[in-house]
Order: C-alpha cells, then sequence, then structure tokens
C-alpha cells in the first residue's frame, strides 16, 4: 500500500531539489548556449509540489495571451518516472531558425523540427544533470507534440496524468539580445516523490 | 592562524556542498552568506580573505558582488563557484577580478588544486 496522499517536501528538500535543478539547467544551457551561440539568461528555477490541476499555474514564465507550441517526453529510472514538458511562445520559432540557419521563414513542418531539435537536448542534458547528482541513469521516451499554436491551457489539457499531486520543477530560459522564451517543466510522478525524498535525505546528511 | 573564509550561496543545501569541498586539515575560520550583501558585510569584518562566491543569487547577485569588492577595494581572493558553465559567464567573472571559477557541483579535488595553485594551502 502507498500512502501517495501525505506526499510532501520540507523546506530542506526543497531547498536540494532547486540547487541540484539549478546546476542541471546550467548544463543544459551551456549546450543551447553552444548549439545557437548565443548567451543563455538563466532563471531561479521554481520548485514546488503541486496537483496535477494547478498545473497550469506553475507555467509562470509564459504570459496567458501568447500562443505556443509544445512537446512532452517521459521518463523513467531506478523507480522514478516522470514527464518533461517544453514550451515555447510561438514567437521564438523565427529567432530560433535563424540562429540554426535553417534559412526562410518558419512554417509548421520546420517549427515542428526544431521543437524536437530543442527539446532532445535541453531535456535530455536537464535530465543528464538531475541524474548524475542523484545517481540515477534516467532513459527518455519518444517525444510527443503536445500542440502547435494553441492557447497554454488547451496545450495543458491535451495530456492527461495519471497522478494527482506531482513535484513540479520549472525552468524558464531565455536568450539574451533574442524574443525566444521558453518554458522547461519536468514533471515527477506522485509515486516518485517518496523515491526523491529519500535520495535527497541522503545528500543532505552526510 | 586559521584563515577566514568566507562561503556565499543563497541555498543551504549549497553552502553545506561547498563547505564539505574544503581541503580536510586546512586550518580555516569558516562563515557563511546567503548573498552579495551579506557577502561584502562580512568580508568589511575580515570573514572573508578567501571567499566562494555563487552567482545567481537574490538581493545582490555574484557579477554585481565582485563589482562591489573591486569598486571599495576590498581585500578578499574570490573563487567564484557557479552551475553557469556558459563560457560567457566565466569570461565575465574573470574581467571582475574572481581568482578562479569552478563549476558546480565544486568537489574536493578542483577545490585543493585551485587552491594549491594560488599557493594559499
Amino acid at each position: 500500500m502507498t500512502q501517495t496522499a501525505n506526499v510532501s517536501i520540507t523546506e530542506d528538500q526543497r531547498d536540494c531539489y532547486q540547487e541540484i535543478s539549478n546546476v542541471a539547467m546550467g548544463q543544459a544551457a551551456d549546450l543551447l548556449a553552444r548549439l545557437l551561440g548565443v548567451k543563455v539568461i538563466l532563471p531561479i528555477p521554481v520548485v514546488n509540489l503541486i496537483e496535477v490541476n494547478e498545473l497550469r499555474m506553475a507555467l509562470s514564465g509564459i504570459e496567458n495571451s501568447e500562443t505556443v507550441s509544445g512537446v512532452c517526453q517521459g521518463f523513467i529510472g531506478n523507480g522514478i518516472s516522470g514527464e518533461a514538458l517544453l514550451i515555447f511562445n510561438d514567437t521564438s520559432f523565427n529567432d530560433i531558425s535563424d540562429l540554426l540557419k535553417y534559412g526562410g521563414v518558419a512554417d509548421k513542418s520546420l517549427e515542428l523540427e526544431l521543437l524536437m531539435d530543442v527539446a532532445n537536448i535541453l531535456i535530455g542534458a536537464c535530465l543528464r544533470g538531475v541524474g548524475e547528482q542523484l545517481d540515477v541513469g534516467f532513459s527518455q521516451g519518444h517525444p510527443v507534440v503536445l500542440g502547435q499554436h494553441v492557447n497554454l491551457n488547451d496545450l495543458v489539457a491535451a495530456n492527461n496524468y495519471r497522478w494527482t499531486k506531482t513535484l513540479a520543477i520549472e525552468i524558464n530560459y531565455k536568450i539574451e539580445g533574442y524574443n525566444i522564451n521558453c518554458d522547461l517543466l519536468l514533471l515527477f510522478a506522485e509515486d516518485a516523490i517518496e523515491v526523491l525524498n529519500r535520495k535527497v535525505n541522503y545528500l543532505l546528511e552526510d | 592562524m586559521a584563515i577566514p573564509v568566507l562561503i556565499c550561496d543563497d541555498s543551504s543545501f549549497a553552502r553545506k556542498q561547498m563547505a564539505r569541498a574544503l581541503p580536510e586539515g586546512w586550518e580555516v575560520e569558516v562563515s557563511f552568506a546567503c548573498n552579495g550583501e551579506e557577502a561584502i558585510q562580512a568580508i568589511k569584518e575580515g570573514k572573508g580573505e578567501i571567499v566562494f562566491l555563487d552567482l545567481t543569487m537574490p538581493v545582490l547577485d555574484g557579477f554585481g558582488t565582485l563589482a562591489q569588492i573591486k569598486q571599495q577595494d576590498l581585500n578578499a581572493m574570490v573563487i567564484v563557484v557557479s552551475g553557469d558553465i556558459q563560457p560567457e559567464a566565466h569570461t565575465e567573472v574573470m574581467g571582475l577580478g574572481a581568482m578562479e571559477f569552478i563549476k558546480k557541483p565544486a568537489s574536493k579535488e578542483k577545490v585543493l588544486e585551485v587552491l594549491k595553485r594560488f599557493g594559499v594551502i
């Protein structure tokens, strides 16, 4: 029997998750910076234990008025599963297309390609960073498109979760000098939180 | 006499992690600061001859702290410890007078190597 209803995190654990995310997002940002030849502005990651139906509110980095495109990608390792979401505001694509020198105006299929490319880099690097620190090897599933040019509420609603609670880590990347804004969310499954907390306690102890 | 060492990071976990990476048997008096403002204050009080400084922090970040140290001509050897490993961040902090840049999480070996290289140990 699992007691998922009582799952919680302490302030020390939250601080630890934030620091682990901080290191992981730095590694991911470095890869993106090298790929695009730009400087990535790093935020302070936001860590929250939330109800899945509050997910929309957790996406603080993206405005309501903007249309967005997004992909999700499941991950699992050592009994810890979850899902990564990468959401771009739609105005980002022309700048990314320019930076990657794909040439021409970004149409829907080119945008999809860009979305998948950046998702693979950022999600992969972030998970690797988190995994290294927690001593977990994550493997990733295939990325799935959640929607293109849709409003954020619809995009978030497009995904069905089996959990009621999730440990959400939000990282909002911006690129200096460009109109590129993307939100990377790592959502850990409800039944993974206890395992994660144990790993974090181990780091906090010794 | 023990060397005053200051660890400045907004995360308590990161401060602890950094303290653990200090060489064993090194005679130091360790103090902690949660942001750049506290760090400047501590340096003025003589608590930071060697400073391990994070970059992303509220109130006053690492870049601002380095600028203040330079501007006020404070006596501190600053080693930046950051998760922002982009080449630009590295260049910028070195330009602001940091002695060295160590990527997070700092390992015991790396910290020892840097301290030896600068002749403080």
